[in-house]
């Protein structure tokens, strides 16, 4: 039985590190290849030594494929290519390539030049390994080989992110990396043709929650630089170059022009030309809104947003700056931090994830005292948070306020388990908590047999806003996968069994033939597909497994006879007339024979015409004869009666049926062995 | 511990049982786990456990916890492990009941034992195993562990554990149980034990016969465990009782030759290898026979591996080695027979002529052609590079089977034979082969072939070069091949220029390389220049090279790649003017008697590109030819160093690119040492200080310097936000400090210089203004702020980076703790 086999090195039940082996169709490929940005040593990477066992990684490996630019799906890459030594083929969207070596560079410039790290990847690494990538446009079917193909798909999230299908023969798998199924202010819905694949293979992150309203959040986040700015204050939003960054930048710009604010928005340096460089690219892959106005009006071209110079930090009032990096663990946002951290006037909004060990960790989770550089920095919250902030703290005199409020791209839990139009046999939850992953697979679960109740969802020990949700949640799962919802921990195999399904074709004749005798609904689960499926003459349609003789037998009816014949590697179904004649072979007779001993001691034709008088009486619906030779024959069933041998007072009745009578046959033997009634 | 991490563990530990606080990140866990296991090695653990006794009841609170956490009780059974593994403090977990009167019991066996989470619903997360056995690791380090893991019935469960799910569980299991046999094997035990291992300890023969039942088993996972366990024993143990186990064991293994289809082959070639390797294998002649009887009983692909192995061991016996290399060149005798047009030169060695199994190999699939093909190559090519590699060396037969595999692919090939046909359908455009052939092909040029041979290898490299079928990969290898092919080959016979033979293919080369160079791939324009760049490298004085370089149109397209809309391919185009300008090559319409002309035009588009490029990479390579241009001493540089100096400082010091920045202090780091003399050791950290320089000399330099603003670069990049350019620049004006200031001597005498306005300077910048420039700069005011500051000081500062404070213990139990409460969205949060 064909299976396919899903490994995950990384991201299995966690976030970071994506990295998950698909071994399909006798192919194997990876999806994904990040690193975690929680670790400095080797455990940043996946562990490849457990692909490295399989012989030479090229020759293990089909290819590589790239879902989008992060780098805990790309971080690894480099020293994947580069310095464990695959040397295939990397398959990513073309704004991905491009956008990869810088966020590659950058991350290259922290582990090496600020940790001095030695055994890093290097520059001309990165450019080496950009070289192996083939990139991929949207819906364009890519054959990696003969038998392995790839398309990628519309996954929103950030610029160039896409989802992957991957087919082999009849079996596909769905990946879709990071994808977001709402459209944003520069990015479209994630989007996926109408697909049954044996498996989707989705992230999870946001697996247990409907997240709030996006205008909500967007609202208060609004409401915040406004206030802060509007008191004369300056706001810090740390951000990574290239992502969330825009999204929050289109923001500000139309609620600046809107409200005619003066007050000066900065990009950090460099950034806003390379970003608006690589927006205007790849202007396609914006949403639909942007790609209609750009003609009379590129919405990267702000007009209130400058590139900031580092002497902009000390000027007096208000501003707003967008620094590097998103963390706050080194260069231009953590000088700006600590420039700004002392006044109470002044707000830093955190819009993503921080690992532990940054400044921006410490200050999400409360910490008052941090230690930079020698030089102590003291934030020290003595207010309780405001309702409407999502974490941290809030400030009274003498320190700056701190905010988070997550931008991130993600699908929640309505989109997790169905991604669009996409009809999966089987669903494996990734990128996510384990926990989490099996909540989601219980409601689901109980979903199917009847939507929880209001609250009930709170009973799986999620106590933020659970409650609120379940609701929703039901909502979502409406429709969840056909056959098993997965998830597996990193190192863990999930196989699954797949029933091949093989295009057949057949003449519209012998379709309407059979659909007339109603044949086609009795095996409508027969090869895994219904019988509507079936199309005529060039149309695939579904068959049984394959038999490698070249035509198989199929369940018959009385009058039907139809088989599938297989002729340069195409299978077609057709009357056993005609695939006789193709083959060029004579219809072969089988003949089952039984032996029926009788007491009866007169004549062997006086016996056969007894014979012939009680199978009439008993067998009413069909055809019994006698015939001169006096045989005796019941369809294709044929009774001669002998002499014994050795006993002249019993009668040897000799029957043989062919073996489309066989029900027939065994009917009338058991009933010839309860012997004759008496002659009356 | 720090008193401050021990004052900040009771809380910690709390968090960690409290079933209503949520944990914060694995990683947390593990960098926790990484600190504990550091602490655990400097010093006794009892004592540790003693002084903070919220370890062993956080141990005792996971265990008793109803439904503990996957996460926290993984890390409490690796901590446990940790701790036990010093044998005092083994003891002291075995008996010593918890402070908590509600907390009895011996621990390690409850963590460990099957009482323990073994048989908890918590057993089906992959990471409680994976700790369980992480757990074991650590603690089996002596006598008493060894006992305990027989008392706790604990070999049973990593037995079961073998074939986990989990690779990662599985693969650790395995490891444990080499490490548990080593274990046993110590001491009373180790020497020369019988093979029947009636005198081995107890714990040894249970896994001996385990890995023995598991070699008789007809399941291939028990078999592919058993090899794997014995793979990893023969590779770390080298101890005298392994010989006994290897003659105990290898008749079973030797069954498996018997079996067909060989079960787990892959590992049996790595198990086999591994005893060869190890001293058993130099003392078991019977081996040899083992590895022989394996090449020939295995496929072709799986022979491979083991054929390689063979021929990397150091002693062996040459029979042995014949069979191997004849097992590797199996499939290019195959290629080189279906190439055959008619018969031909001498093919392989004997042993080697392409035998039938390799054919059918070849007939039965695309994909196993292709496999079979690739992982040939790959490793002829890793053979190729070794000291001990097969001699004589099939150099000519090798070249010829590449060019033809090279043919196929390419579809130029015309065989006559059944399987030439069925070779050129299967490899026709299969970039997979080209690219293992291309590799195979450039490490071949190492050695040397009859001309007629080598005039094939530039022919198909050529028609590589050419195809617009090449794909950006191949190309790039094609390149890479042509350019070792090209450096390999022999000068003509004066020794100062290119052979007749070479200087023909340059001129077939040069219109193809300018074909790329207009590419509408990046890629191959980018390859084109790298080619391009090494080639001139090399070359660039050869006078053949010279004349073809400039009778092409290359060194112009090169300069219009300077605008390239890819920034990899301006950054490869910079290189490359650069490396053409070095060597008089970059302008073709004026001969040398002019070349000033040319040469400060390029210096000006560099310095635009260096001012005006939006990305990195253009830049940082402007600031590397920049910097080899001034250590080469080059004629346009020299002729005005200062201005030269001077326009590039200005450039960099206001890049956005931190390494530009840094780029530029390395380039005054030259041309201080121009000026002043090399420091006595490049080495930034060395305590060695570079000697004075005179006093009339520094005073000159001095005023250069000024001229040149270095002091205004330097001292602002001092405080760069960041760290690589202060560090940079803090060592620049170390070395300068020295060389200005004689080693103990006192200051030069005279009157006070004004240093007020660098001071308030240097003030502002560290505040970080960075607005004001400086302007006109006295050299002694300069240097007398220079001698005030406490470089030294900020030298080890900048050291220590900010991950000092990051990476501490302090710093991460404070971020876990301050984590209690706010985690929620921020967790579900990503990049």
């Amino acid at each position: 039985m064909p299976e396919i086999r899903v490994t995950p090195l990384g991201a299995g039940q966690d976030v970071g590190r994506s990295c998950i082996l698909v071994s399909i169709g006798g192919k194997n490929v990876m999806l994904d290849c990040g690193m975690h940005m929680g670790f400095s040593d080797d455990r940043r990477f996946p562990d490849f030594s457990y692909i490295t066992r399989n012989g030479r990684l090229t020759d293990f490996l089909d290819c590589v494929i790239i879902s989008h630019f992060h780098l805990d799906h790309c971080g690894a890459l480099p020293y994947f290519s580069e310095m464990v030594g695959y040397d295939g083929p990397i398959y990513m969207t073309q704004p991905t390539q491009a956008i990869c070596p810088i966020l590659l560079e950058d991350y290259r410039k922290i582990a090496v030049d600020k940790k001095g790290e030695a055994n890093f990847f290097t520059s001309q690494m990165i450019k080496d390994c950009m070289k192996k990538v083939v990139a991929v446009h949207l819906h364009q079917t890519v054959q990696v080989d003969d038998e392995l193909e790839i398309k990628a798909y519309y996954a929103g999230h950030v610029l160039g992110a896409a989802m992957f299908q991957i087919k082999v023969g009849s079996e596909s798998v769905v990946y879709t990396g990071d994808y977001n199924m709402t459209p944003d202010r520069h990015l479209g819905a994630a989007w996926i043709d109408k697909c049954r694949p044996n498996l989707l293979i989705t992230e999870s992150t946001y697996a247990t929650t409907i997240r709030d309203s996006k205008r909500c959040r967007e609202r208060d986040f609004l409401k915040k630089v406004h206030e802060t700015v509007e008191r004369g204050g300056k706001v810090l939003i740390p951000v990574f170059a290239l992502g969330r960054a825009q999204e929050l930048c289109i923001l500000l710009e139309t609620f600046w022009e809107r409200m005619d604010l003066k007050a000066p928005i900065y990009f950090s340096t460099g950034l806003t030309e390379k970003a608006n460089h690589y927006y205007k690219l790849f202007i396609p892959w914006t949403n639909q809104k942007i790609r209609k106005t750009f003609v009379q009006r590129n919405m990267f071209e702000f007009k209130h947003i400058k590139a900031f110079d580092r002497a902009f930090a000390d000027s007096p009032g208000p501003m707003v700056v967008f620094a590097t990096p998103g963390m706050l663990h080194a260069g231009q946002s953590l000088q700006i931090f600590r420039k700004w951290a002392g006044s109470e006037r002044n707000m830093v909004i955190m819009p993503g994830y921080c690992v532990q060990g940054t400044v921006g960790h410490k200050i999400l989770s409360g910490q008052r005292k941090l230690e930079m550089e020698g030089r102590q920095v003291v934030i020290t919250p003595t207010l309780p948070p405001p309702a409407l902030s999502h974490a941290c703290c809030d400030t009274a005199a003498g320190v700056m306020q701190v905010e988070y409020m997550s931008f991130s791209a993600h699908a929640d839990a309505r989109a997790s388990c169905s991604c669009g139009q996409a009809e999966p046999e089987n669903v494996l939850l990734v990128h996510g908590e384990a926990k989490k992953m099996s909540f989601l697979k219980q409601k689901i679960e109980q979903n199917s047999v009847g939507k929880p109740r209001r609250g009930r969802a709170c009973e799986g020990g999620f106590s933020r806003a659970c409650a609120d949700r379940a609701r929703h949640l039901a909502e979502a799962l409406s429709t969840p996968p056909r056959g098993q919802l997965l998830y597996a921990a990193n190192g863990e195999t999930v196989t699954l069994s797949t029933s091949p399904s093989i295009p057949v074709g057949i003449s519209l004749g012998l379709l309407k033939r059979e659909m007339a005798q109603g044949m086609w609904a009795g095996h409508a689960g027969w090869g895994g597909a219904a019988a509507g499926q079936v199309a005529p003459q060039t149309a695939p349609a579904p068959a049984p497994a394959p038999a490698s003789q070249g035509y198989s037998r199929m369940p018959r009816s009385p009058g039907s006879c139809r088989h599938p014949i297989m002729k340069d590697s195409n299978f077609r179904l057709v009357s056993s007339e005609q695939a006789l004649k193709e083959l060029g072979l004579a219809e072969h007779q089988l003949r089952f024979t039984c032996r029926v001993h009788l007491h009866d001691t007169r004549k062997e034709q006086e016996t056969a015409l007894r014979v012939y008088s009680h199978l009439k009486s008993v067998l009413k619906d069909h055809c019994v004869q006698h015939l001169p030779d006096g045989s005796v024959t019941v369809e294709s069933i044929l009774i001669q009666a002998a002499a014994h041998s050795e006993d002249p007072s019993t009668k040897v009745l000799l029957v043989s049926w062919t073996y489309q009578d066989e029900e027939l046959g065994s009917y009338l033997t058991s009933l010839l062995k309860k012997g004759l009634p008496q002659a009356s | 511990m720090d008193p401050e991490c021990s004052r900040l563990l009771p809380a910690l530990c709390a968090v960690l049982v409290d079933p209503r606080q949520p944990v914060a990140d694995d990683t947390c866990l593990e960098k926790l786990l990484d600190w504990f296991k550091t602490v655990t090695e400097a010093g006794p653990s009892l004592l540790l456990l003693q002084e903070n006794p919220c370890l062993v009841e956080l141990l005792f609170r996971v265990l008793k916890a109803h439904d503990p956490r996957p996460r926290v009780l993984s890390f409490s059974l690796r901590l446990a492990g940790l701790f036990a593994a010093q044998e005092d403090c083994f003891q002291y977990l075995q008996v010593t009941p918890s402070s908590s009167v509600s907390q009895q019991g011996e621990l390690l066996p409850m963590l460990f034992g099957e009482s323990g989470p073994l048989g908890g619903a918590a057993w089906t997360a992959p990471t409680v195993r994976s700790g369980w056995l992480q757990g074991l690791r650590s603690l089996a380090q002596h006598p008493g562990a060894l006992r305990f893991l027989a008392d706790c019935g604990a070999v049973d469960t990593i037995f079961s554990l073998q074939g986990d799910s989990s690779l990662f569980v599985a693969s650790a299991a395995g490891q444990l149980l080499v490490h548990i046999l080593a274990l046993a094997m110590r001491g009373p035990a180790e020497g020369h034990p019988s093979p029947q291992g009636c005198d081995w300890p107890a714990c040894a023969q249970k896994i001996v016969c385990h890995v023995e039942d598991s070699l008789r088993s007809t399941a291939t996972p028990q078999v592919t465990q058993a090899l794997n366990v014995l793979t990893t024993t023969f590779g770390h143990c080298h101890s005298p009782w392994t010989q006994g186990l290897w003659v105990r064991l290898s008749p079973l293994v030797a069954c498996l030759l018997e079996k067909d289809p060989i079960p787990a082959s892959h590992s049996l070639v790595d198990l086999l290898l591994s005893v060869a390797r190890s001293p058993v294998g130099s003392s078991d002649c019977g081996l040899w026979e083992t590895l022989a009887q394996t090449l020939s009983h295995l496929s072709p692909t799986q022979a491979g591996p083991l054929a390689l192995g063979i021929l990397k061991l150091q002693d062996c016996p040459q029979a042995l080695k014949t069979q191997a290399f004849g097992v590797l060149l199996q499939p290019l005798a195959c290629v080189l027979k279906a190439a055959a047009q008619a018969p031909g030169p001498p093919g392989f060695p004997e042993g080697a002529t392409g035998d039938s199994i390799t054919v059918d190999t070849f007939l039965s699939s695309k994909s196993a052609c292709v496999g079979l093909l690739c992982q040939a190559l790959a490793h002829l090519e890793l053979l190729q590079l070794l000291p001990q590699r097969p001699s004589p060396w099939p150099q000519a037969p090798l070249l010829r089977a590449a060019v033809a595999i090279l043919r196929f692919c390419h579809g130029s090939a015309a065989p006559t034979s059944d399987v030439g046909g069925h070779l050129c359908a299967v490899l026709a455009g299969c970039v997979r082969v080209q690219r293992a052939a291309l590799d195979f092909l450039g490490t071949l040029s190492q050695g040397t072939g009859p001309q007629e041979l080598v005039t094939q290898v530039f022919a198909v490299l050529l028609e590589y070069l050419t195809s617009p079928d090449s794909s950006p990969m191949v190309l790039k290898k094609a390149f890479q091949a042509t350019l070792r092919w090209l450096l390999g080959s022999p000068k003509a016979p004066s020794c100062c220029d290119l052979d007749p033979h070479t200087q023909l293919f340059l001129g077939e080369l040069l219109p193809v390389l300018r074909k790329r160079l207009c590419s509408p791939c990046w890629e191959a324009r980018d390859s084109g220049l790298e080619f391009l760049t090494q080639v001139t490298r090399h070359w660039g004085g050869q006078a053949a090279f010279r004349h073809a370089l400039l009778a092409s149109e290359v060194p112009e397209l090169t300069g219009q790649l300077l605008r390239d809309p890819e920034s990899y391919v301006r950054a490869s185009a910079v290189t490359a003017t650069g490396q053409l300008s070095s060597w008089g090559l970059y302008a073709t319409p004026t001969g040398p008697e002019h070349p000033e002309v040319q040469q400060e035009s390029l210096f000006t588009e560099l310095l635009h590109i260096l001012s005006t490029d939006s990305e990195g990479f253009p830049r940082r390579a402007v600031m590397h030819v920049f910097t080899q241009w001034l250590k080469d001493g080059h004629a346009d540089v020299a002729e005005d160093l200062e201005q030269f100096v001077a326009r590039v400082l200005q450039a960099a010091s206001q890049d956005l690119d931190w390494e530009v920045r840094a780029q530029g202090l390395e380039l005054a780091l030259v041309f201080l040492e121009q000026l002043l003399g090399q420091p006595g050791s490049r080495c930034p950290y060395a305590v060695a200080l570079p000697e004075a320089a005179p006093p009339a000399t520094l005073a000159q330099v001095l005023q250069a310097l000024c001229r040149v603003q270095l002091f205004e670069f330097a001292l602002r990049a001092l405080f760069d936000c960041d760290r690589p350019v202060a560090q940079k620049s803090c060592d620049l004006l170390l070395f300068l400090k020295a060389k200005a200031t004689p080693c103990g001597g006192p200051q030069e005498a005279g009157a006070s210089p004004d240093v007020v306005s660098v001071e308030a300077a240097l003030q502002r910048w560290q505040a970080g203004e960075q607005g004001q420039p400086l302007g006109e700069l006295e050299p002694e005011a300069v240097m007398a702020v220079l001698r005030s500051m406490d470089l030294e000081g900020l030298r080890g500062m900048l050291a220590k980076s900010s991950d000092h404070m990051e990476k501490s213990p302090q710093s991460l139990l404070q971020d876990m703790l301050a984590t209690v409460g706010v985690l929620g969205e921020n967790e579900a949060d990503c990049y």
